[in-house]
């Protein structure tokens, strides 16, 4: 029993060697391309992509600023409607 | 470069100091570029993603605060958040396409064992990215980057214990998906799990 137990364990090591082995194949450093590093670079360096995330992070702001004030308005009103509902009810009862 | 020289460069880089950002940027480039590339499975998008984590670090470096983990670790989150996002925006997973995969050449191996290696990367890749993205981080740091536990806990935030069981976990996952998988059948054949 022992002896089988330990094959098993064996067999199970061994798989998880050679998946070992296959992932260090597969999983390699890759080199981005010199073009790439070096536009990033002088776009950190020149502050250009910065000032565009700004302005992208400002519009996005003021749009959800917008959407909010537009639900909230939305809401008000249909509290509203219901609110003058009711008091008209109760007037005519 | 020594620890004490980069906490003086990540300071200078909070106060505005373009250069000094633009010095950990060198250093952490290449770094972060292959973890989006491993997330995504392609070079478009981790060129794309790559270059937003470091304008966002840009646009976020003057709040970061050293809390004793590695500025690697900080950039690591907004990668990490920037391909969650891009995994969200999609329909489905990317596969890497095979021409946009990187060469890997086995020297002197017949065609058709080539193509059966490539064909069993390609599937480990994707059985790798379906993978919870924790564990993922996890591989890329190990394999990629070829961290030891300690490392990968101070990256990761985590106890060298604590990566050391979830290492294990994870290879003991991947090894049942293989047998799960039509790949195990493929690397049975002779040669095609001998990667040079």
């Amino acid at each position: 029993m022992n002896t089988k137990m330990k094959q098993f364990a064996d067999a199970s090591m061994g798989k998880i060697a050679s998946l070992e082995n296959r992932l260090s194949g597969v999983l390699r450093p890759i080199k981005p391309r010199k073009e790439f590093v070096h536009g990033v670079a002088h776009h950190i360096q020149t502050g250009t992509q910065a000032a565009f995330v700004d302005r992208i992070a400002n519009w996005h702001l003021i749009a959800m600023l917008i959407a909010g004030l537009i639900s909230l308005a939305v809401v008000l009103a249909v509290v509203g409607r219901v609110l003058l509902s009711l008091l008209g009810k109760n007037r005519t009862a | 470069m020594p620890e004490s020289e980069e906490q003086d460069t990540l300071l200078r880089a909070s106060q505005g100091d373009l250069e000094a950002f633009g010095v950990l940027y060198e250093k952490y480039v290449e770094r972060i570029f292959n973890y989006v590339y491993y997330r995504t499975g392609n070079v478009h998008d981790a060129e794309d993603l790559t270059a937003r984590v470091f304008y966002r670090a840009l646009h976020h470096i003057q709040t970061y605060t050293d809390r004793g983990v590695p500025f690697s670790a900080w950039l690591y989150r907004i990668a990490h958040n920037l391909v969650a996002n891009w995994h969200r925006d999609r329909s489905r997973h990317q596969e890497i396409p095979l021409s946009d995969a990187p060469t890997i050449h086995y020297k002197g191996e017949p065609p058709e064992v080539a193509l059966m290696q490539t064909q069993e990367r390609d599937a480990l890749l994707g059985l790798i990215r379906h993978l919870p993205s924790e564990r993922q981080h996890l591989l890329i740091l190990k394999f990629v980057e070829h961290m030891s536990n300690a490392e990968i806990g101070e990256t990761m935030g985590r106890s060298e214990g604590a990566v050391k069981s979830l290492y294990h976990r994870t290879l003991l996952a991947l090894r049942d998906e293989l047998e799960d998988s039509d790949l195990e059948e493929l690397t049975r054949q002779p040669n095609a799990s001998r990667l040079d």
